[in-house]
């Protein structure tokens, strides 16, 4: 039955980087998969950091997974934050380009020259949030929260938050406890400003969550190269470290609970309250009050998570069809 | 000591039941006191355009930077390209679906300069104070009509015009409260007389002696224009001449639309007294706009020249199709071609008002260049009804304001009401935020 005569979509996913690692990228496969499944909807990608090059590539690659736009569907530009440092452009983001075909012609097109192409993220989140009903979106962060935390601050968005959004997943930090995380340290106050402020219950998928379930890099040549024959995905995975090598896995495991809540991939701790202290750790503070959670990798599904990573990130792009089945309910414990 | 006492800014030529303004003239400058002559003021208009354009004929192929050759649609506006700002990347978020399903067009419309997304309803119509009237509030009071509102389509303000959205949505700019729009004026005899009748109700004893002599305007304050003549020099009164020249010649152009009316068929659609030939129709409602402009009647116009979802037909192009129904081409060349053809038809027609207005002179300057007339439109692409990369010009330089002769491509998804913002800055309105706007526009100020 069409979406609109009853039922409802699958939830939109908000997806916000920094793409400092290739599990952030692949995340976005992860999710297009998801998408194929109807188990979500990319709403939009926003960057946590000013680097064009970078841009260029997330938008080649939502090219490649969108398709054309068309009647009534818009392809909605790669949010990018325009200041705080540019980070480093691996050559994941640019080999890619290089790649032709047998008649000279480049396979990926950087359609980002310049800032112009890509969008401010505050205002792609408002405006793409406004596109989503009630409690039917969820945010995945996998960088500095920066973006999020001025989200938090625009007049009227925190609101919006609240009344869209039903969680947001965290690929970060370090839980029960642990170093200071990468994406946790570079806007700290950030990082803060988010488990302090932020409207809607917060899942955690810390670094030993991504450690625990790498990614196998096998799959590049094999189910990805299958499914098609240019992935820009695999291609950028192939140029961002000599193969073959296996990565950890962070924000795929956000992403895949992000969608998949109730699929029983992971376990998921007591409610608590994380919280950020100056050197960027994180600290979980059990508490029935609090909204936040993390994620506990659970070796015995250790192998249907794999399976899941290779099965949904490698599968070939579909045109979302505009209307889908309803979808399942929420997972029970992340209501508020 | 030379004591000459200047004219009012605000001087009427009167008669019975017509009180007609008149231009900028040195005479209102106080004598030999250029320096501290008062700027012009800047005057603002919205004309607004239906069903989205062909983007491939409206967009140059470049980005940033001087406006060099124009596309295909704009190319009657080629002299005027120094001043032209060709806007790129402005999006109307409000205008879109979001959760309210099918209906582009009434949104559209209802948003354009509301900034609000508005309700899909029949009944229960609600959008916003429209941004040119949040203007109008603030410094309608300078002029004798806080703003005016033209059209030439459809006045209908009840039913259904797109999938559930009222008719008030599409045939309306500009909204004086979020359930009240200010319908636009389509007649050209109702417009000529509201701009120079007096603004007192007429005794029937006037009233017949207008009318049985049927003579101009012009004839009712012929003893004003004579007194004012005599005070000026040979430059104001040539320029007097000449403008009052042009509103003989707009009451002219009325008179004879009125007596083709009367000649053709009596089934035609048009109320009497409406061109039925759409460029004429044009001309006298833009030239009208160009004299209320120049003798500072108002400040702020909005021009609704055909409404959102119009299937008006372009025979005069020989084009029998609806408008509407063609921008549904589904990337068919010849559809195409046909929607083109009518996007440079409309442009060609407003290049004749640009260059009236760059014509008439105010001080050093010329009136287009006091000015900030906005031509655009609530779809980019009315085939796919894209709400984002909106066509938008600016013509005209807002008092030394703009640095014209320039494409300007800002952030894709900038919200449109940052123009607005900015073009509020202009007209002495600094607000902080207008409809979903994040911010100014950047770029467009000379600096």
């Amino acid at each position: 039955m069409p979406q609109f005569f009853g039922g409802r979509q699958a939830a939109g996913a908000f997806y916000d980087t920094d793409f400092s690692t290739i599990d952030s990228l692949l995340a976005v496969s992860l999710l297009y998969g998801l998408q194929n499944k109807n188990d979500c909807r990319v709403a939009i990608i926003t960057m946590s950091r000013p680097n064009l090059a970078v841009a260029g590539f997330a938008d080649a690659v939502e090219r490649f997974y969108h398709g054309p736009a068309g009647n009534f569907s818009q392809l909605p530009p790669i949010g990018m934050r325009t200041d705080g440092p540019p980070g480093e452009t691996s050559a994941a983001f640019t080999a890619p380009f290089q790649k032709r075909k047998a008649d000279g012609t480049a396979v990926y097109k950087n359609q980002v020259r310049t800032i112009i192409d890509t969008g401010d993220p505050i205002t792609l989140i408002r405006n793409y949030l406004e596109a989503q009903r009630d409690q039917n979106a969820f945010f995945i962060l996998s960088g500095p929260a920066s973006n999020l935390a001025a989200a938090l601050a625009f007049p009227g968005l925190k609101a919006l938050i609240a009344a869209k959004v039903k969680y947001l997943v965290v690929a970060g930090g370090a839980f029960p406890d642990g170093p200071p995380e990468e994406h946790v340290r570079a806007d700290i106050a950030a990082a803060g400003k988010i488990f302090a402020e932020w409207p809607t219950p917060i899942v955690a998928s810390g670094t030993e969550v991504g450690a625990a379930l790498e990614f196998p890099g096998a799959s590049i040549d094999k189910q990805f190269a299958q499914a098609v024959p240019d992935n820009p995905v695999a291609d950028a995975y192939r140029a961002y470290q000599p193969m073959p090598y296996d990565t950890p896995a962070g924000a795929m495991a956000a992403a895949l609970y992000a969608a998949r809540p109730r699929e029983g991939y992971f376990k998921l701790s007591d409610s608590g309250t994380i919280k950020v202290d100056e050197q960027g750790r994180t600290s979980f503070v059990p508490g029935e009050k609090g909204n936040h959670r993390y994620l506990i990798a659970d070796s015995a599904q250790k192998e249907k998570i794999l399976s899941a990573y290779v099965e949904l990130a490698s599968a070939k792009p579909e045109i979302r069809r505009r209307f889908q089945p309803p979808v399942a309910q929420d997972a029970p414990e992340l209501k508020k | 000591m030379i004591t000459r006492k200047s004219l009012p800014r605000r001087t009427f030529l009167r008669g019975l039941g017509t009180a007609v303004g008149i231009p900028f003239l040195d005479a209102m400058a106080p004598a030999f006191a250029a320096s501290t002559m008062p700027d012009p003021p800047v005057r603002m208009a919205f004309f607004y355009l239906p069903n989205g354009m062909i983007m491939d004929a409206w967009n140059p192929t470049y980005d940033d930077g001087p406006l060099r050759e124009l596309p295909r649609s704009l190319k009657a506006l080629e002299p005027y390209r120094a001043d032209t700002l060709h806007l790129g990347n402005l999006t109307h978020n409000t205008g879109r679906a979001l959760l309210d399903g099918a209906g582009d067009h009434g949104r559209c419309s209802g948003s354009y300069l509301t900034g609000i997304q508005v309700k899909k309803s029949l009944v229960d119509i609600r959008a916003g104070v429209s941004f040119d009237q949040i203007v109008a509030s603030q410094i309608g009071g300078r002029t004798r009509f806080p703003s005016l509102e033209l059209g030439m389509d459809d006045a209908r303000q009840a039913g259904d015009c797109d999938s559930g959205y009222s008719c008030a949505y599409t045939n309306n700019l500009a909204w004086k409260s979020e359930t009240q729009p200010l319908p636009p004026v389509l007649n050209p005899r109702v417009l000529f007389e509201r701009l120079f009748g007096s603004g007192q109700p007429m005794t029937a004893e006037e009233r017949r002696r207008q009318s049985k002599y049927r003579r101009s305007i012009l004839d009712f304050v012929t003893d004003d224009t004579h007194r004012l003549e005599a005070s000026l020099g040979p430059t104001d009164r040539r320029k007097l001449d000449e403008y009052l020249s042009a509103v003989r010649e707009v009451e002219r152009q009325i008179e004879r639309a009125e007596s083709d009316n009367r000649q053709i068929d009596p089934h035609m659609e048009k109320p009497y007294g409406v061109p039925a030939d759409f460029a004429e129709h044009f001309k006298l409602m833009s030239d009208m706009i160009a004299i209320a402009f120049q003798a500072d009647l108002t400040r702020v116009v909005t021009f609704l020249v055909t409404r959102e979802g119009t299937s008006r037909p372009y025979r005069e192009l020989g084009i029998p199709d609806g408008h509407h129904p063609l921008t549904h081409h589904r990337n068919q060349a010849e559809l195409m071609e046909k929607v083109r053809r009518i996007n440079e038809y409309h442009v060609q027609q407003f290049a004749g008002f640009v260059e009236k207005m760059k014509a008439s002179k105010e001080g050093e300057r010329s009136l287009l260049d006091n000015s900030m007339i906005v031509y655009g439109a609530g779809l980019s692409d009315g085939n796919a009804h894209l709400h984002e990369d909106l066509p938008t010009l600016i013509l005209g330089r807002g008092g030394n304001y703009f640095k014209t002769g320039r494409r300007v491509l800002a952030r894709r998804e900038t919200p449109m009401c940052n123009l607005f913002l900015t073009m509020m800055d202009r007209m002495g309105l600094p607000v902080e935020q207008f409809g979903d706007s994040t911010g100014r526009l950047d770029g467009l100020n000379l600096g």
